[in-house]
């Protein structure tokens, strides 16, 4: 099917493209615990097509090509297409699909990204979504999956059902950079890092979509593996302690539902999952969200609660929980659209032991040139997800040229 | 003869019904479907600081209609795509699909008010409401219109509006809306020709008063009566693009 939708692409009489060059400087002010680094630059370049091969037929594309000078993306010139790289890859097939259309039936097959759910501050119900997380936990980006999704929609229902085949990880931060920060009963300890067993299978998700003028609600199962990785370890040698550890990947069962209904004042947004698992020794907790949103003029308005309640406790020490060390927070985001070239937002999440907020200011020149300076301020105790963090506040300019 | 003159006040006290004045415009716009690239040009202070431009369709009469917006450029924008279910007895539903997050998101009704991408455009603007869904009121005539205050029957982010319709021809030459604050907007219909058997505003002027920010959106490859399906216009039509 790739390489079919390749064939369309490199035949097509015409074609819509986008993309833009990115470079971008980060700052930390303070030095982490082994990554002393503390200027981080980066450059990326995307491009993007999309082919209307025939009035049912259209194809998509996106390439990445990137460098940096952290060692966070790979120094080697080959393709990635699947996402499983440790390191961010310096060529990406970020997207390659073909969407086929007909009457009420949307099909999408090859490498895609597919979002769930509705609510702005954390989704449980997006489960075909991995992230980047490898250079911060709190901007993030996301990462296409190989899948086949085929949609039927007639009038207010829509019904979403996926099959992924080769399942795609988040992209966790490298074990030696200021983004992972180990726990103090592994001080002294040797690491050495085995990479991740990626499990074999294939996932699978349903997803059923309500839409009225008064509300709109969806429900959704997924059957599968946790994105997010548990780390097991092997002890190598006792004196000096010396350990080898790996990403796995326990299964997750998820069932889920979303909603969000306009009210006179503001729209409330929720959105819950159970996450059940197979793996023995894995966690199930329950994952949810409620949130009122307004928009007034110029202004947006985003807030609301996250919250996780652990069903069973994991036996494995040390995971990676991205989605749950943003939860039991109250967040909020606001964002002004100054004219049509100059927008800001400022983004919180506040927890008991941690705390984090985001400022972003960005100017647009012309029609291709854009500025965008940035800075996070991360606060907390060493034993809350996002104050672990606490050494990595940054600030950042980025300049992008858009084509 | 006195029942000639009785038909004929008749006849004049009709013409001037507001209510049936807007019918009329409603009527000479019909059209079952219309398609549009638009290029809108935002200006701040009296200078030029962004153009931005789009592809329109529609399908279905006005006031009971289904359009798309999908922006093609600037490139940082291309692809944000605006879906809008127009109703006859209430306020549109409104859903916006933008791509770099992958997901659509309902404006919310009382939401419209929100200047549509940085345009001089509410969301709200962008909707269309039947004659049904407001109470007219003549006000009189300036220079060969009607000027006709208009209320909402329905939540608007404008209490009121008064319109300026030409006499020879039943065309829109200037809106003026007002909150509860005073002027909000000034929209100005300009460069009219016959396209499709429809007189046709080629360049929409909108002002924003208390902003002192105008956007000018000018028409190209305007069709009525294209075909369209019905299927272009729901939400997964919009994760598709135009």
């Amino acid at each position: 099917m790739i390489a079919a939708a390749l064939a369309t692409l490199l035949v097509a009489q015409t074609i819509e493209q986008r993309g833009f060059v990115e470079m971008r400087a980060l700052a930390y002010p303070q030095a982490a615990k082994g990554d002393s680094g503390r200027l981080v630059g980066d450059a990326l370049l995307r491009w993007e097509a999309d082919v209307n091969a025939t009035p049912w037929l259209r194809v998509s594309a996106a390439f990445d090509a990137r460098t940096d000078t952290h060692r966070q993306v790979a120094r080697d010139f080959s393709i990635d297409t699947d996402g499983r790289n440790l390191q961010r890859p310096a060529f990406s097939l970020r997207r390659l699909s073909a969407t086929l259309h007909r009457g009420k039936f949307t099909a999408e097959f090859g490498r895609q990204f597919i979002r769930w759910g509705k609510a702005d501050i954390l989704n449980p119900t997006d489960r075909f979504s991995p992230k980047d997380y490898l250079s911060s936990v709190v901007d993030t980006d996301f990462l296409g999956v190989q899948a086949a999704r085929i949609t039927y929609e007639s009038g207010a229902d829509s019904i979403d059902v996926v099959w992924q085949p080769r399942f795609t990880p988040s992209r966790t931060p490298l074990l030696k950079q200021r983004w992972t920060v180990l726990p103090t009963d592994l001080a002294g300890v040797q690491l050495r890092d085995d990479g991740a067993r990626y499990p074999g299978g294939s996932q699978y998700g349903i997803r059923w979509n309500h839409v009225t003028s008064a509300y709109e609600y969806s429900l959704s199962y997924f059957e599968g593996r946790q994105n997010l990785p548990s780390f097991d370890g092997t002890l190598l040698q006792a004196f000096p302690p010396a350990a080898a550890i790996a990403r796995t990947y326990p299964r997750l069962r998820m069932v889920g539902a979303d909603a969000a209904v306009p009210l006179p004042w503001f729209t409330v947004k929720a959105e819950a999952a159970h996450f059940g698992s197979a793996t023995p020794d894995a966690q199930e907790y329950v994952l949810y969200v409620a949130q009122i949103e307004r928009f007034v003029r110029e202004w947006s308005f985003v807030g609301g609660y996250a919250g996780s309640v652990t069903t069973r406790p994991a036996m494995y020490p040390y995971q990676f929980a991205a989605d749950r060390g943003v939860a039991k927070s109250f967040v909020g985001r606001a964002g002004l659209t100054i004219d049509a070239n100059r927008s800001m937002a400022i983004e919180a999440a506040i927890r008991a032991r941690g705390s984090f907020l985001r400022y972003e200011y960005a100017h647009a020149v012309g029609q291709h040139w854009r500025t965008t300076l940035g800075a996070a301020w991360i606060r907390g105790n060493m034993d809350d997800f996002l104050g672990q963090y606490r050494r990595n506040s940054y600030a950042s300019v980025a300049i992008r040229y858009s084509f | 003869m006195s029942k000639l003159v009785l038909f004929l006040l008749a006849c004049a006290a009709w013409a001037q019904d507001p209510r049936q004045i807007m019918v009329d415009v409603q009527k000479r716009q019909t059209s079952t479907s219309q398609r549009y690239e638009g290029t809108l040009e935002v200006l701040g202070g009296g200078n030029k600081i962004a153009t931005k431009s789009w592809v329109f369709i529609r399908s279905g009469a006005f006031g009971n209609s289904k359009s798309r917006i999908q922006f093609l450029t600037p490139a940082d924008v291309k692809g944000v795509g605006m879906l809008i279910v127009n109703h006859p007895d209430k306020a549109s539903d409104q859903w916006m699909w933008r791509p770099n997050i992958g997901r659509d998101q309902r404006i919310a009704l009382q939401d419209r008010s929100t200047r549509f991408f940085g345009t001089d455009f509410s969301f709200e603007d962008l909707e269309e409401r039947d004659v049904d869904q407001y109470d007219f009121k003549l006000l009189g005539e300036e220079n060969g219109t009607w000027k006709i205050e208009s209320r909402p029957r329905k939540k608007s982010q404008y209490t009121l509006s008064y319109f300026w319709v030409r006499k020879d021809n039943l065309t829109f030459q200037k809106v003026e809306a007002h909150d509860q604050k005073g002027l909000v907007r000034v929209i100005d219909y300009k460069d009219y020709a016959q396209i499709g058997g429809i007189l046709t505003a080629r360049t929409t002027e909108v002002f924003d008063v208390r902003r002192n920010s105008r956007t000018i959106l000018k028409y190209s490859k305007l069709e009525y009566n294209v075909p369209v399906r019905d299927d272009d216009f729901t939400l997964q039509a919009l994760r598709r693009g135009l």
